[in-house]
Order: structure tokens, then C-alpha cells, then sequence
């Protein structure tokens, strides 16, 4: 007892102690959020000084780092880059905003740096992309969830990290942070991120529409890589819900009065198309089971992918019956020539459009209401006149016993 | 009015059919029975009726698919391809019914000589105008209607309109690319049109007319039980039961006269059938529209690297030549340099280890592990030590650490 007195009363202030002091730090220590701690770390320590062993300033990284030539060989003889470009780090987002190096690089601090393990630059890589996630989590979290965070996840290392697209040294701010909107300067680097690893589709995208328009004129109207396959949270474009959904990924800016009258393209094309048969079947699907496999065609099917040319294209317009056919064919291997014009080029029917289609139509808008009118007006004076007889029979006197006579007399009394 | 006589159809009375005389109705002759539709045909009319609901409820939502009415149905029915299926079959059975309707048709009209009494004729114009006359209290009492009143002649060819309009539409539909053949590619959305309100009109006029004639107005069961009664004949077919009643309709034909008509009538209705047949077989299966796989989607290779920029030529740091004839064999005239340029990143500012190599106190001073340099005692100095091992992240050369060995050997002299 004598011994636990002490003891139990020093537990017992540093309790108090911690109650204290725990809420207060916490209920302030919310402000101070990374970006402080960045800032404080890299402002405060002082070059050429001794410098606390937690706060290793930058320049120290950079005494050995920014050594050109400096490598590392891995164990499967890969060379592995030291050299960091102070100047193109500064110029970077975190530079600029002043994040020190040992704060992505928690884990080489101190020096001698613990043996490196990453038996390859891509492990080495996929090592080092992991940190982002301590203030990036929720863009990590959503590009784990993505088509390459589940091509990871299955094995293939190839598959896109953060500092694939974003580099690790000089990464750029793409979105401004007021509008939270892509800068106008951004669009074009999208599919030079993405061409790092797709760079057969880059190509295909820069001889499109789209691509040619986003990389000549910098038009900031036309599709990125990102508007159609979204930007942390990619998801696979080869499952059957991807190309269920596709429509309304063109309809985004194809329904759209304000891009398109800029082009003159109609925005009609949505509700054309699912006037049509394959957009009917398409859009039942879609609302009733999105995980369906349906053959019938999307607007990629006919106008491409990443080669998405204009319909009057010169060359491959399927304006062009020939070239539509081409596209007919894929799905309906033994079409002849008349039948791409069964498809009505999301026209609505028109004299001047579909004329056909447009009579037919017209000559039904007339012939039910003729025929039913007619019909209807027969029933009414027959219904009318039941009831106006079954009326004046019950109420002067009761029906008198059932006789065929009765008809008559009603005719002569009506 | 008819429904104020409704027959008492329980008393199943119809015994010795007796001459009906309408003039002198007895109690006898108002239970008389008419036969109007043989049980065949009221197999056939049952199997129409339900292939055309099947094919209205099954075809509308279809139109309709994407409003909330056509989108329950089609979940009902367990999606659009299933409702499709059934819609198919449906058709399928309407032509096998139509065709059997044709047969039966020519036969009544050529074997059994029957009087072609669902054309319309001039009279039914004129029925209708009485009629209207009646309602409007000008006539005593309706037209006087034959066999098939101008109501059921009016369906009758409408359905026969809508047969055809809705099997050559829906064979166009059906054989997009075989009808391509043989027409613009756009009569296949104008078949689609026509179809759709074809349809529309067909259901709208069975509702209308149909069921108001022959449910509403009054229960004509004989599509059902195949009789009407007396009353009913009176009331509906009152011409027709007039010219019964006075023997006007011929007796049925001598039995060899029959058999004589049947040997030409079977075989060229067995080839006809057989051609029918084969047609809508050809319907069915004469092309196989589309593909049943999904459509290729991007063909380009999905994971193609770009080139990558190559690596910028290593230009290592110039370290000072050894053996330049200008500069002592002393930490002042060569070792400071030496040490500044191979050591500072991590033994200078920041003293990694505790060893800072900035001077020469403290190169003999150390750090947390000892003195690096211990004059005149190369194997106890940290520094060789730690270089002779060769993996060193600050390596020296061999021969810069051989003449480090030699220059604390003469004991490691400063100035």
C-alpha cells in the first residue's frame, strides 16, 4: 500500500493531465492540418544550420538528390533515378505550396536510408505512390475503386498509379481551386497523361473530331479522355453496363442546346435514337437491368470510338450511305445497300426528312380518328338511346311483361 | 330493347327444332336455337382472340416503352427481348389461324356453295342511315339487319385490314435486310409506323365497337356457345330469321354434289396450305438479321506505353585531380576539398551520424561512434573503416581512399 499510493496518484494527475489536455489539443489541433505542418517544417528550418532530426529541410534531401547522375541499381538491374530537379519540384503544386520532401518520403529520413527492398523502378514506384493517399485519400480511395486500382489489384503491375498520371516531382494543378473546374490550359494535357500508357488510342483520339479540335485549337468544348471515362474513379469501358450507359455519356454534351448550336449539330440525336429500335431496346435495358449484355447498336458502334470522325467527313462521313453500311455491316453482316436508309439519320420524320415515314404517320393521325369517331358515334346515339328509352319506360309506368312488340312502340313513342 | 328480353339461356329447351313462324310466335318456337358458329369456328375465334391480346399486350408496351404504362409491362413480362419472344409467337399463331380462316373460307364459298353473307353491300349503307334515323326518333325501329349486321361486317373487314397491314409491316420489321432487298431501307421505319398505329387502332376498335356490340349492349354469347335464341334472332338478325322462317335458305346439297366439289377443293387447298405454310416458315427463318455477340468495341491495344523520355546523361560532380601539382598532401591543401565534395551531403549540415567532416576538429572528433580520423592510425579511424567496407553510400575511390590510408599513416598532418 505505501508503494501503490504514490504511483496510484501520479496515474491519477496524469489523467487529469491528459483529459485536459487531449480535448484542447485536438479541439484546436483540427486547424492545423498538413498543409500547416508542411509549411511550418520547410519555412522554419534553416539551411546550412543543424536542423532538428524531424524537420529535415529540403536542401538536405537535395545536397546528395540533386546530383545528376545519381542512381541506383535494383536487383533486376533496373537504374533506378535519384536526381530530383529543384527547380522543376519548386515549380511544382507541392513545391510551390512549399511541401518538403520527407514528407512524401517518410520513410528515408534519416540517413544512412534504411536498404531499399523495391526489387524493380516499377515496385519501386508503386512503393513510393502509396504516400499520396495521406492527403489525397479520397482520390485514392476512388482510384483504387477504379479499373486500374482493380488491375492492381489482380497482379498487373502495369496498371496506373497516382504518379503515373500526376509525375511525382512535378506535379501540376489541373483544376483551378475557385471553380473547382479543369483550367482552360489543362484540357490538353489530359490525353497526354493518359497517352503514357494508351498511346495506340492516343493516336486514334488525335485523328478524331475531338482530339483534332482539343490539340489544333485547344477547344475546350470536346471531350478529354476524362469526360467520357471519368477521373480517379475510371471504370472498365469493356463491361456490359459501360456500353449500356455510353448513350447517355454522348447525350452529356450532345443534348446540350448551349455546345451544340456553336457546331450546328442537332440535339435531337438522344431521343431520335431511342425512337429507333435499337434505342428503345437500349434504353429498356438500361432503366430495367443495366448489367445486361445488349448487342443492339450505341452511338459507338456507328460513329467509333476514339476515332469518332465528323459525319461529313470527306473520307469516313457516314453521311455517306458506303461508309454508313460499313459500320450496318458489323452487326448485320448480310445487309445490301438500301438498308443503311432504313435507319433515319436522327431525323425526326419531316416532309422534308423521311418523307416516307412522315405520310404514313400523317395518314394514320387521320384514319383513327376517322374510324373511331365514326364508330364512337354510332355507339353513343346507340347508348344514348338505350338509356334514354330504358328511362322513359320506367319512369311513366312499369314495364309491361316482356314482349317483342315493346321495340316497336318505344320507336313510335320516341 | 334487346336487353329487356335477355333469353333465359338456362332452360336448355331446344329440342324438335319446329317451324318458327314469326308472325305467330308460341312459347314452343321462341325456345328454338340457332346455330351461328360451329365449334370449330369458335375454336378458331378463341385462338384469334388470344393470339391479338397477346400480340396488343405484348406490341403496345413495346410502342410505348419508355413511358411508365410500357415499362411495368415489359418488367412484367420479364424484359423487352422476352416480351419480344412472345409478341413472335403470338404472330406466329395468328398466321397459322388467318391461313386456316382463308381455307375455311374458300371452302364454305365453293364446296358448300354458302352465300358470301359478310360482303358488304349497298343495304348496310342504308342500315345505317335507319339507324341513325331510329336514334334520332325518326324510325320505329332499327335497320333491319341480315345474317351479319353492318357492326360485325365493319369488324370483320377491319380485322381482315389489319391482318394484312399488320403481317406485311411485321415482316418487314421482322426481315429488315431481306426487305431492304427489295425496297428503300426506309419502308422498314415506315412498317414500324404503320404497325404501331395499326395497332393502336385495332385495340382502340375492339374496345370501341367489339366489346360494346357484343358485351356491353347485350351479351351475344354465340361466339361462345355457338346458338342464339329466338329473341336474339329477332332482335339482331332480324331479316336473316325472317327468310329462315319462310324457307328461303336452300337445304344442305346432295351428298355427292358435295364429295364431287371436295375432291377438286382438297388438293388445291392442301397446296395452297402447304405454300401458306411454307411462307410463314420463310417469315420466321428467312434471315438471320443481326449478330447474337456484343459488337466489337475499341480494337486498338489497351496498354501501349509511350517511349519514354531516356534518362539525361549522368555528368558527375569533378572531384580535384590527385595528382595536381599545386596543393599539400594536408587536410587544407587536398582533404577538406576531398571530404566536401564526396561527404557533405550527409556529413555536413546535417551531421548525419553525428560526424560532421566541415573541419578538422571535427573530422578527429567524430561523431556518436568515435573519432573518424585517428592520426597515424588508419585501421582505428572510422572513416577507413567504414570506406574499406565498399558500400558506403558516399563511396570513395580506390585510389583516393589509398592515399586517405597514407596520409593518416604520416599522421594525418592539417596544414
Amino acid at each position: 500500500m505505501p508503494v501503490r499510493c504514490p504511483s496510484s496518484s501520479f496515474f491519477l494527475i496524469a489523467l487529469g493531465f491528459l483529459l485536459i489536455v487531449v480535448p484542447v489539443s485536438l479541439w484546436g489541433g483540427g486547424a492545423y492540418t498538413q498543409v500547416a505542418l508542411a509549411a511550418s517544417l520547410s519555412q522554419e528550418s534553416n539551411p546550412g544550420e543543424p536542423t532538428p532530426q524531424m524537420s529535415i529541410s529540403d536542401d538536405t534531401c537535395l545536397q546528395c538528390h540533386s546530383q545528376p547522375g545519381l542512381t541506383m541499381t535494383l536487383d533486376d538491374g533496373d537504374v533506378l533515378e535519384l536526381n530530383v530537379s529543384a527547380d522543376e519540384y519548386a515549380a511544382s503544386i507541392h513545391g510551390k505550396q512549399g511541401y518538403a520532401c520527407v514528407q512524401c518520403h517518410t520513410k528515408v529520413g534519416n540517413y544512412p536510408h534504411p536498404a531499399w527492398t523495391a526489387a524493380s523502378r516499377r515496385d519501386t514506384t508503386l512503393a513510393l505512390s502509396t504516400v499520396c493517399y495521406r492527403c489525397h485519400s479520397s482520390q485514392y480511395e476512388k482510384a483504387q475503386d477504379s479499373v486500374h486500382g482493380a488491375a492492381q489489384a489482380s497482379g498487373n503491375k502495369n496498371a496506373a498509379v497516382c504518379t503515373d498520371c500526376h509525375t511525382a516531382h512535378t506535379v501540376r494543378q489541373l483544376t483551378d481551386p475557385k471553380t473547382n473546374k479543369l483550367r482552360s490550359e489543362s484540357h490538353v494535357l489530359i490525353p497526354q497523361m493518359c497517352s503514357k500508357c494508351h498511346n495506340a488510342i492516343f493516336q486514334k483520339y488525335t485523328d478524331s473530331v475531338h482530339g483534332a479540335a482539343l490539340i489544333d485549337e485547344n477547344n475546350q468544348d470536346v471531350p478529354t479522355c476524362i469526360s467520357c471515362h471519368g477521373v480517379h474513379n475510371i471504370e472498365n469501358p469493356t463491361t456490359a453496363y459501360f456500353r449500356l450507359n455510353s448513350p447517355q455519356i454522348c447525350a452529356k454534351c450532345h443534348t446540350d442546346k448551349k455546345i451544340m448550336a456553336k457546331y450546328g449539330i442537332s440535339t435531337d440525336v438522344l431521343t431520335t435514337y431511342v425512337a429507333d429500335f435499337h434505342g428503345t431496346t437500349v434504353s429498356v435495358f438500361e432503366k430495367q437491368s443495366p448489367d445486361a449484355e445488349v448487342n443492339k447498336a450505341v452511338c459507338f458502334d456507328c460513329h467509333g470510338i476514339h476515332d469518332i470522325q465528323r459525319v461529313d467527313d470527306p473520307v469516313a462521313g457516314i453521311q455517306l450511305k458506303e461508309n454508313l453500311l460499313l459500320r450496318c455491316k458489323i452487326c448485320h453482316p448480310d445487309a445490301t445497300a438500301n438498308f443503311p436508309s432504313a435507319w433515319l439519320s436522327h431525323y425526326a420524320p419531316s416532309a422534308e426528312n423521311n418523307r416516307l415515314v412522315y405520310f404514313v404517320d400523317l395518314f394514320y393521325k387521320l384514319l383513327i380518328p376517322a374510324v373511331l369517331g365514326g364508330m364512337g358515334l354510332l355507339v353513343a346515339l346507340d347508348l344514348s338511346h338505350t338509356l334514354y328509352t330504358k328511362y322513359r319506360k320506367r319512369k311513366p309506368a312499369p314495364p309491361p311483361a316482356s314482349s317483342p312488340q315493346t321495340p316497336v312502340e318505344e320507336g313510335q313513342n320516341g | 330493347m334487346a336487353d329487356q328480353n335477355l333469353p333465359d339461356l338456362s332452360s336448355e329447351a331446344s329440342s324438335v327444332p319446329e317451324t318458327p313462324v314469326p308472325a305467330t310466335t308460341s312459347a314452343v318456337e321462341t325456345k328454338e336455337k340457332y346455330l351461328r358458329f360451329t365449334i370449330l369456328q369458335r375454336i378458331e375465334h378463341i385462338t384469334f382472340l388470344l393470339s391479338f391480346t397477346l400480340l396488343g399486350f405484348t406490341g403496345l408496351p413495346q410502342k410505348y416503352a419508355n413511358s411508365s404504362f410500357g415499362q411495368g409491362i415489359l418488367a412484367m413480362l420479364g424484359g423487352i427481348e422476352t416480351t419480344r419472344l412472345i409478341h413472335h409467337f403470338s404472330a406466329a399463331v395468328m398466321m397459322v389461324i388467318s391461313i386456316y380462316h382463308v381455307m375455311e373460307v374458300l371452302y364454305k364459298l365453293y364446296v358448300e356453295r354458302t352465300p358470301w353473307t359478310m360482303l358488304p353491300v349497298v343495304d348496310d349503307i342504308r342500315h345505317v342511315l335507319q339507324d341513325i334515323q331510329y336514334y334520332l326518333g325518326f324510325r320505329k325501329r332499327r335497320a333491319y339487319y341480315g345474317r351479319y349486321s353492318y357492326a360485325e361486317k365493319a369488324e370483320y373487314l377491319a380485322l381482315v385490314w389489319g391482318t394484312v397491314i399488320m403481317g406485311l409491316t411485321g415482316f418487314m420489321m421482322w426481315n429488315p435486310i431481306t426487305t431492304a432487298r427489295f425496297m428503300s431501307g426506309q419502308a422498314i421505319p415506315a412498317a414500324k409506323a404503320a404497325h404501331g398505329a395499326e395497332a393502336v387502332l385495332a385495340v382502340l376498335a375492339i374496345i370501341l365497337w367489339h366489346f360494346y356490340h357484343v358485351h356491353v349492349r347485350n351479351f351475344n354469347k354465340s361466339m361462345f356457345i355457338g346458338t342464339l335464341s329466338y329473341e336474339e334472332m329477332e332482335h339482331e338478325h332480324p331479316a336473316e330469321l325472317a327468310e329462315i322462317t319462310a324457307r328461303k335458305v336452300k337445304s344442305a346439297l346432295s351428298l355427292p354434289e358435295i364429295r364431287k366439289r371436295q375432291r377438286i377443293f382438297f388438293p388445291i387447298a392442301g397446296v395452297l396450305t402447304i405454300t401458306l405454310g411454307f411462307g410463314v416458315i420463310e417469315f420466321l427463318t428467312i434471315e438471320k438479321t443481326a449478330i447474337t455477340t456484343i459488337p466489337r468495341g475499341e480494337t486498338a491495344a489497351v496498354f501501349v506505353p509511350a517511349t519514354p523520355t531516356p534518362r539525361p546523361t549522368p555528368s558527375p560532380m569533378p572531384t580535384p585531380d590527385q595528382n595536381r601539382p599545386v596543393g599539400s598532401d594536408t587536410w587544407d591543401g587536398f582533404y577538406q576539398a576531398l571530404f566536401r565534395n564526396r561527404c557533405d551531403s550527409c556529413h555536413g549540415a546535417t551531421q548525419v551520424g553525428g560526424l560532421s567532416l566541415k573541419t578538422y576538429q571535427n573530422a578527429l572528433d567524430g561523431g556518436k561512434s568515435g573519432p573518424a580520423i585517428v592520426p597515424g592510425d588508419p585501421d582505428n579511424s572510422l572513416l577507413v573503416q567504414k570506406q574499406a567496407s565498399g558500400s558506403h553510400p558516399g563511396q570513395l575511390a580506390i585510389d583516393e581512399l589509398d592515399k586517405v590510408i597514407n596520409w593518416i599513416q604520416t599522421g594525418a598532418p592539417e596544414k
